[in-house]
């Protein structure tokens, strides 16, 4: 079953507009934290931990100012795309070197499958792969353009 | 770390190294721009987890690990999410901190 970006994974308490952490690590728990008290996880302080060490794995900048960290964690209740932008930039160690201006948290619970969370993640990466999607990512006024976005391009 | 939370992570960590281990899925992440830079990293991060562990739930876990591909498994609404069997009105999360097992496929159990 694959995972579309639909209205099941959004929702506005998980779109930061302007991210006020200059560390990745911040960032993560501020994004965690939301999901937290939004229902759509369970253990905020395990999946911090698990996209933590995925990030020393390797860093999940995928280049040209995205970053798409993401976990499969049993922390997780629902999968989940959170969405968070910064105009100042974050060193996220990319390939790069660049500085990220967009961050795209995704969360599957830990029973999916690896082809299902890989698939959400595949969407995601190749949505931001288009230049016009990241600057309309980057210029949207609030969540309903984002959301509208995503709808859009990550059916 | 309580035993529920050394579980937990363990099933984590298991599952990012299943991804890393199957080649479709690392060939996938690196032509996604992923970085994966050793995974040797994840196995040490395991062994200093297991060495932290009860032995007694790290047996069962890593039982069901090597039968299902799973060594644990939530319950959402009184069915246990591994073998999708309804678990018995005797079966209960216990205390807080406290494991129990699936009596029919034998994963350990995670109620929140």
């Amino acid at each position: 079953m694959a995972m579309a970006i639909g209205d099941s994974v959004l929702d506005s308490s998980l779109y930061i507009p302007e991210l006020r952490p200059k560390r990745k690590e911040s960032i993560l728990e501020e994004l965690v934290s939301r999901a937290h008290a939004l229902g759509a996880v369970r253990a905020p302080i395990l999946l911090r931990e698990t996209l933590l060490l995925r990030e020393k794995l390797g860093s999940t900048a995928v280049g040209k100012g995205v970053a798409i960290p993401n976990a499969r964690s049993v922390a997780v209740i629902a999968p989940r795309l959170a969405v968070a932008r910064s105009r100042r930039g974050i060193d996220w160690d990319a390939p790069d070197e660049l500085p990220v201006h967009l961050v795209l948290l995704v969360l599957s619970p830990g029973e999916v499958s690896e082809e299902v969370h890989g698939e959400f993640v595949s969407r995601v990466a190749a949505l931001m792969r288009l230049q016009r999607n990241r600057q309309r990512l980057t210029e949207a006024a609030g969540f309903d353009s984002v959301a509208a976005l995503l709808r859009e391009v990550g059916a | 770390m309580n035993g529920v939370a050394g579980i937990l992570k363990l099933h984590d960590l298991d599952l990012m190294m299943s991804e890393i281990r199957n080649a479709a899925s690392l060939a996938r992440l690196r032509k996604l721009g992923f970085e994966v830079r050793d995974p040797k990293l994840l196995e040490r991060a395991r062994a200093r987890l297991v060495a932290e562990l009860d032995r007694r739930w790290l047996h069962h876990y890593e039982r069901a690990l090597k039968r299902y591909g799973r060594g644990l498994a939530a319950v959402r609404g009184r069915v246990c999410q591994g073998c999708h069997i309804q678990l018995p009105t005797s079966a209960s999360p216990g205390a807080e901190e406290s494991l129990t097992l699936c009596e029919s496929c034998g994963r350990i159990l995670y109620w929140r």
